[in-house]
């Protein structure tokens, strides 16, 4: 083939710890690259991926977007189909995470936020984790309307650890396994249980409206409401859950960075940014190519899978100068930290503004700290990264 | 390849070629042209892309979609009869020498 032996499998342990050098090989040796361990094309220049987000006619969401897709879920969600359908369900739901909609949210998040952090005084060490996973199932309870407090279903630790482990998949097998099968089905069956409650005694909440929406005077079908409404709770959980710890550990590393925002909270914001472009927990997702492209002198077939590794294109130096530098100032306009085009994340508001009051208040509270460990425990998927365990020392 | 021209609020233009297939917004964003967010990363969700489109885009350019209609209801400057969200306008051969005009505010 020519490619010496450079091999680039989304499935590996060190990919999971540190993609960045293989990331840079890919963009600068191997642009269009046919990864035989993922079975699928990866694209790894900023441009290049801006170029597929935007164009779902020839990258198509609709046979699945997470690169190791959860049986029968491609096509019945937001995130994998395609327009004209995916707008029709988009439709019915954006209006609830636009900007303007979350201010009601604000001050129940701080309240959270408050009632969480304040478990880590007099705390000398301890795993980000515990709390963070406490604030980020709240907020998605509170945001999506889940049953809570006496009407709760289900005790939240369980909500957050199935939506954690139905993304991960099995370096050994490349698949996914029995266990996020598991937690996969125990989602819908969550799901469906909330769903039915709603419908029965409908309430001013997302889930009510989603449940009971009607467009043009036909109703979703079934597994649409199931299996959205399953994804928002996973996406919720697991993608504001990894990059609360995204955030952390860029903090915890960059002594600089931390003492900054600490000092001037105003400064949260740009940090935030910056962090959705250094280190985003949603790395790559998948398309399927509806006809043959060829980009970089190789030729991609129709009905072929193609990675875009959106974390590869946020540290791409054709787009961002010196983009291994983590730097609050940088202000990085256009970064791939929430994908980007039709399918950019719905959820692009309430992840800002959650992470910003969770910080806040967090530093209100423990105002210094520093990673123990020089290495983690990184969460296998080939989808997101993030660290299973974050120990922290107060300083 | 379109050539498109911005013009900012405090009037300095700047123009920029745009690959077929990119938005208008991620052609300003990725440009450094302040005058646009782009805060939602495109999927029509946030109107802090908000534009003003010359006549010659708007004899060009497809009418907008509901869902940008919908949008364009929350835009935070004056809404006129000649506003888009950039966003949602895709370059191609077609727009070239296009220009727009960013309002005062996006948000």
């Amino acid at each position: 083939m020519g490619l010496g032996s450079f091999h680039f499998d989304p499935y590996s342990p060190a990919i999971d710890a540190d993609p960045f050098p293989a990331y840079k090989r890919l963009r600068d040796e191997f642009p269009c690259f046919w990864s035989e361990e993922a079975q699928m094309w990866i694209l790894s220049r900023y441009a290049d991926i801006v170029t597929a987000g935007q164009d779902w006619q020839t990258y198509s969401s609709a046979s699945g977007n997470l690169m190791t897709e959860l049986p029968g879920r491609a096509g019945a969600t937001l995130g994998s189909s395609d327009p004209p359908k995916h707008d029709r369900l988009r439709g019915l739901i954006q209006h609830a995470f636009m900007k303007r909609n979350l201010l009601a949210l604000e001050e129940p998040i701080r309240t959270v936020a408050r009632d969480v952090f304040a478990q880590l005084r007099g705390v000398g060490e301890f795993d980000f984790k515990d709390v963070s996973s406490q604030f980020t199932v709240k907020v998605l309870m509170a945001a999506l309307g889940l049953p809570m407090g006496e009407d709760a279903l289900v005790p939240e630790h369980e909500v957050r650890e199935n939506a954690v482990l139905m993304v991960q998949s099995d370096a050994r097998t490349r698949a996914k396994g029995p266990e996020h099968i598991a937690a996969y089905n125990w989602m819908q069956d969550y799901a469906s249980k909330v769903i039915a409650m709603r419908r029965a005694e409908p309430q001013n909440d997302l889930i009510s409206h989603f449940a009971l929406a009607e467009i043009d005077g036909d109703r979703l079908d079934e597994r649409e409401v199931l299996l959205t409404t399953t994804t928002l709770i996973m996406a919720g959980v697991e993608s504001l859950g990894g990059f609360m710890m995204m955030m952390a550990y860029n903090l915890a590393t960059f002594d600089e960075a931390r003492r900054a925002v600490v000092a001037n909270p105003s400064l949260l914001p740009d940090a935030i940014e910056e962090s959705l472009r250094f280190n985003t927990s949603a790395q790559r997702f998948r398309r399927r190519l509806m006809k043959d492209v060829t980009l970089h002198g190789q030729t991609m077939k129709e009905g072929d899978f193609v990675c875009l590794a959106y974390g590869s294109g946020n540290r791409d130096e054709r787009q961002y100068p010196n983009p291994d530098a983590y730097d609050i100032t940088r202000k990085p306009r256009g970064h791939l930290g929430f994908g980007g085009g039709v399918h950019a994340c719905l959820g692009t508001a309430i992840a800002r503004l959650a992470v910003k009051i969770a910080f806040e208040e967090f530093h209100q509270v423990v105002p210094d700290y520093r990673r123990v460990a020089d290495q983690l425990p990184w969460m296998p998927s080939s989808t997101f990264r993030s660290p299973l365990v974050l120990q922290l020392r107060v300083q | 390849m379109a050539h498109i021209t911005y013009v900012e609020a405090n009037g300095q233009s700047t123009t920029i070629d745009l690959a077929d297939g990119w938005s208008l917004m991620q052609g300003a964003t990725t440009s450094g042209i302040e005058g646009i967010i782009g805060e939602c990363g495109g999927s029509c969700a946030c109107a802090t892309c908000h534009c003003y489109v010359d006549d010659f885009l708007a004899g060009v350019l497809p009418p907008p979609s509901q869902g940008e209609l919908d949008m364009l209801e929350n835009v935070v400057a004056e809404r006129r009869p000649n506003s888009r969200l950039a966003c949602q306008i895709r370059a191609s051969a077609a727009l070239d020498g296009g220009v727009i005009t960013l309002p005062e505010c996006q948000e």
